[in-house]
């Protein structure tokens, strides 16, 4: 089977509509970024996560008054699962008297049907701008440790596009994020832990169809003249459109899969990742490839291979 | 052909050693299924008794679910180091206790260690550190370098003291890290009583012996505070004082909150203690106090005849007699005379010549056992104890006492702790994590592989053997390095599925150009793998790099999908690359593949 007979596309022609996608693209999450800023998980700005499920379904907002007049500041949500709602509260002291607290109120305003604290999860101020910190130097160490091999493996051109087009693959899922955060119920896209795991992995994934779009740019050009690079330029991003698109296509496979098995607690990973994959795939032909385009186009001077 | 069975063989071994690793897990699969099949409890007792080694084994060896799938309690514990630098000081004054509040503001912001901080500020400020800490003639590098070893040999300690607790309470196999210069990581699966646990792991267990002042003291002592409180200003100095207790809104003189039996003993009713505990706890009224003396409530409250609950309040010598340090033994029973539980304890011989000595020199008068800074029980002295025995009474449960046992027995903490994080699955919910990461790894199989097989025909199948085999390299990596599996760790192997099929995903399509180009199948054969080979290895190396990152920084969760990512792709590189090229090779020689094999 062949989804992608012979194509033809001129996406060097067209590169300008593609940036000014991008750009707005960036533009639009970085105003959310400043303006609404993220939506933080309590791995990153502390407090306390309950998770109580219900023998029978439950009125989310009866649940709501009831904690609510327990004297529990905080949200609640429905859990992404069948009974369950999730009480987000600032709270970062004792568990036991939070956990004491909910158990009686509920116990006590809604005998008919009783709830069981499942999960509670509590992160101290401290450790949580540690955590902050941590997932910073992780992710600018993923940056530079892939800057530092791309910029090994491939022409100084090619890598800075390579790398332009990860941080804007993450740029822009972080934007999502922003513009996104808290409008859904059943995936509340939290910045935590897993997101910063998604974003690490977007950040090593976005490279893949950067490289194979690269490698074939570079199989062909060498020797030929710089008047010849539009036609090879489009021609190897044609060739490699099917494999670009069927290797996101079986990892957005999988992606889908945790996004709808894999419970509430990977949801916002599973969203991450699927966002990062298509604006990945999406870069490689229409970011990262294209700015080489132009880069060379302004230098005036064929693109020299190492090793050629 | 020479080349390919080398291959064939090194494929054989890598499955054989995979499958060898998983076994156990199957076993112990197996085998609790039987144990739960059992209809009578004997017959299920028998069976494990007669396979007792065999299931020992497979559970010892099984492949390890994390804590957020059976259920169980990850905490993020930190010694509080300022304490134990605090303990270290001699001669505080003001300007000690101001610099030291500085810096402990400090650290809340920085990741520094509490040493090094603190180092820092006497340096600004131009002190010595000798005018507080050891000797006079040390320099300040020297202090330094015995307050990191102090605050190091802390750490430890407490990790020791808290793995006796955690044993002493019977968790299996529990998990205990430090992290960091003051933070421990504490992970304990399948717990049922998670406050009693939280408990347990904090108690310092701070055991002290005090002398009890004589009664006139006591007296003159709350006297001396009530007159001071009755002339401060009418609005009290803790706000939040005012609210903790229900009746004590207006209670500005002391002699609302505390009575006087005519036994001379000194009570605070049950409804206003925790108002007259922060009273106590205030520098204005212990200043009232005679020297080296200090007020202590009672642990438990007693009961007077109409059944009101009060706290009898003690005026005790506020250096001790004895520590806790000299216990060595320790044993919680019911006492003679009645169904109260009780510890006993036995002491050391230091202890119990000291313990002789105190208790001889102070017949007739009370001795008050104090326990993390409340008073259990103020026995009067009978007669001089030489065999080193002392018995802590006032103790409300068995739960209680056992807990106590385990604390005194582990020995103190050096140092106060506190739970930073703490995360706790029930196995409910663990159960149902298992379920949807069950469903996720088949479903994201089924799809996969089931898409390979459509779009790339009977290379696809290839393909998916490989993946197979990646699976189970993967899952016999986690087992038998006796790594968990959490559900984060099952997201990374669903999502590696989908990554390890891109390597075949791009060798296939080189392939059929080679092919489309006219070439003979095997010429496009060998042509894809050589020339798809540098776009895969780059993208394995960034992905790679990207999860050992990860795996670095990330804790519990997180970290559990890293590892799982990481070992994934490096397996990836072997199936994709030379499993598949195997399979290729052998079929096209038995002519069982043709040009039309690639879909």
């Amino acid at each position: 089977m062949r989804l992608f007979q012979k194509t033809n596309f001129n996406f060097i022609k067209h590169r300008r509509v593609a940036y000014a996608v991008s750009v707005l693209l960036l533009v639009a999450g970085m105003a959310s970024l400043f303006t609404r800023g993220l939506n933080y998980g309590i791995d990153f700005k502390g407090g306390s996560e309950v998770v109580i499920r219900f023998a029978k379904p439950v009125d989310v907002g009866a649940v709501r008054s009831v904690i609510g007049q327990a004297g529990v500041r905080g949200s609640v949500k429905q859990y992404g699962m069948e009974r369950a709602v999730l009480l987000s509260t600032d709270y970062h002291g004792e568990t036991a008297d939070l956990k004491g607290l909910i158990i009686r109120a509920l116990a006590d305003r809604m005998p008919g049907n009783p709830g069981e604290v499942v999960s509670i999860q509590a992160v101290g101020p401290s450790i949580a701008s540690d955590m902050k910190w941590a997932a910073m130097k992780a992710l600018g160490a993923a940056l530079i440790g892939i800057l530092l091999y791309v910029s090994a493996r491939f022409e100084i051109k090619f890598a800075t596009a390579g790398v332009i087009a990860i941080f804007h693959d993450v740029l822009s899922v972080l934007g999502l994020f922003s513009i996104l955060g808290g409008l859904f119920d059943f995936m509340p896209l939290e910045v935590d832990q897993s997101i910063i795991a998604a974003f690490l992995t977007i950040a090593g994934y976005s490279i893949t169809d950067t490289v194979v779009v690269y490698d074939r740019i570079r199989e062909r050009i060498r020797g030929q003249k710089p008047a010849e690079y539009e036609r090879i330029f489009n021609e190897s991003m044609n060739q490699t459109l099917s494999r670009t698109i069927i290797t996101s296509g079986t990892l957005m496979i999988s992606v889908l899969v945790l996004f709808i098995f894999a419970g509430p607690a990977i949801r916002g990973f599973a969203f991450a990742m699927f966002a990062g994959i298509v604006v990945g795939t999406y870069s490689s032909i229409f970011v990262a490839a294209p700015i080489v385009f132009d880069w060379q186009q302004r230098s005036k001077s064929a693109i020299k291979l190492r090793g050629a | 052909m020479k080349n390919n069975r080398f291959k064939l063989i090194l494929i054989a071994v890598v499955a054989l050693v995979s499958v060898w690793s998983i076994w156990p897990t199957y076993r112990d699969y197996e085998l609790s299924k039987k144990l739960s099949g059992f209809r009578s409890s004997e017959d299920s007792l028998k069976f494990s008794i007669d396979h007792r080694a065999e299931i020992e084994q497979a559970r010892e060896k099984s492949l390890k679910l994390g804590l957020d799938l059976r259920g169980g309690m990850h905490l993020v514990m930190e010694v509080d180091l300022f304490d134990l630098i605090e303990q270290k000081a001699w001669n505080k004054d003001a300007r000690f206790q101001q610099i030291m509040a500085g810096v402990k503001s400090a650290s809340a912001t920085s990741g520094a260690s509490p040493v090094e901080l603190l180092a820092a500020e006497f340096k600004t400020q131009n002190i010595p550190l000798s005018r507080y800490f050891y000797d006079i003639r040390n320099s300040d590098q020297e202090i330094v370098d015995k307050l990191n070893n102090e605050s190091q040999d802390a750490l430890k300690r407490a990790k020791e003291i808290i793995r006796n607790r955690i044993d002493q309470y019977g968790v299996a196999e529990p998990l205990i890290q430090t992290q960091g210069s003051r933070r421990l990581i504490i992970e304990l699966s399948g717990v049922t009583d998670e406050t009693r646990v939280r408990k347990l792991l904090k108690g310092t267990a701070k055991l002290e012996f005090k002398l009890v002042k004589d009664p006139e003291t006591l007296l003159r002592a709350i006297e001396s505070v009530n007159a001071m409180l009755s002339q401060a200003s009418p609005a009290p100095a803790d706000s939040a004082a005012a609210v903790t207790a229900a009746g004590a809104h207006s209670a500005r003189k002391l002699s609302d909150v505390i009575g006087v039996m005519k036994n001379g003993v000194v009570f605070t009713p049950e409804y206003s203690r925790d108002y007259v505990a922060t009273l106590l706890n205030r520098d204005d009224v212990r200043a009232r106090l005679p020297q080296d003396t200090e007020l202590l409530l009672a642990a438990k409250p007693e009961q007077t005849e109409k059944g009101e609950k009060y706290f009898p309040i003690y005026l005790v010598k506020k250096s001790p007699e004895l520590t806790g340090g000299v216990i060595t033994e320790a044993k919680a029973t019911f006492g003679a005379q009645n169904v109260q539980p009780e510890v006993s304890m036995s002491m050391n011989d230091e202890g119990t010549s000291k313990w002789a000595r105190i208790t001889g020199a102070n017949i007739g008068k009370q001795i008050a056992i104090v326990l993390d800074g409340a008073v259990y029980s103020a026995p009067v002295v009978q007669s001089r104890i030489p065999n080193g025995n002392s018995v802590i009474n006032g103790i409300s449960g068995l739960d209680e006492a056992k807990d106590l046992e385990i604390i005194l027995k582990a020995g103190a903490l050096p140092a106060p702790v506190r739970i930073l994080e703490e995360r706790t699955v029930g196995p409910s919910l663990g159960s149902d994590y298992i379920r949807a990461g069950l469903q996720s790894l088949a479903w994201g199989f089924a799809a996969v592989a089931l898409f390979m097989i459509v779009y790339y025909n009977k290379a696809g199948l290839a393909a998916d053997f490989a993946l197979v085999l990646n699976i189970l390299v993967v899952v016999s990596v986690l087992a038998g390095f006796k790594a968990s599996l959490s559900l984060p760790g099952i997201a990374g192997i669903v999502l590696t599925m989908g990554m390890a099929v891109d390597a075949n995903v791009l060798i296939y399509e080189r392939i059929r150009e080679e092919l489309a180009e006219g070439k003979s199948l095997k010429m496009a054969v060998d042509a894809g793998y050589g020339r798809a080979f540098s776009s895969i290895l780059d993208s394995h190396v960034t992905t790679l790099a990207a999860a050992f990152l990860l795996s670095q920084f990330g804790v519990g969760p997180v970290q559990g999908f890293a590892v799982t990512l990481m070992i994934g792709t490096g397996a990836s590189l072997f199936t994709a690359i030379i499993v598949t090229r195997v399979i290729f090779e052998m079929l096209l020689d038995s002519g069982f593949m043709n040009e039309k094999s690639f879909g």
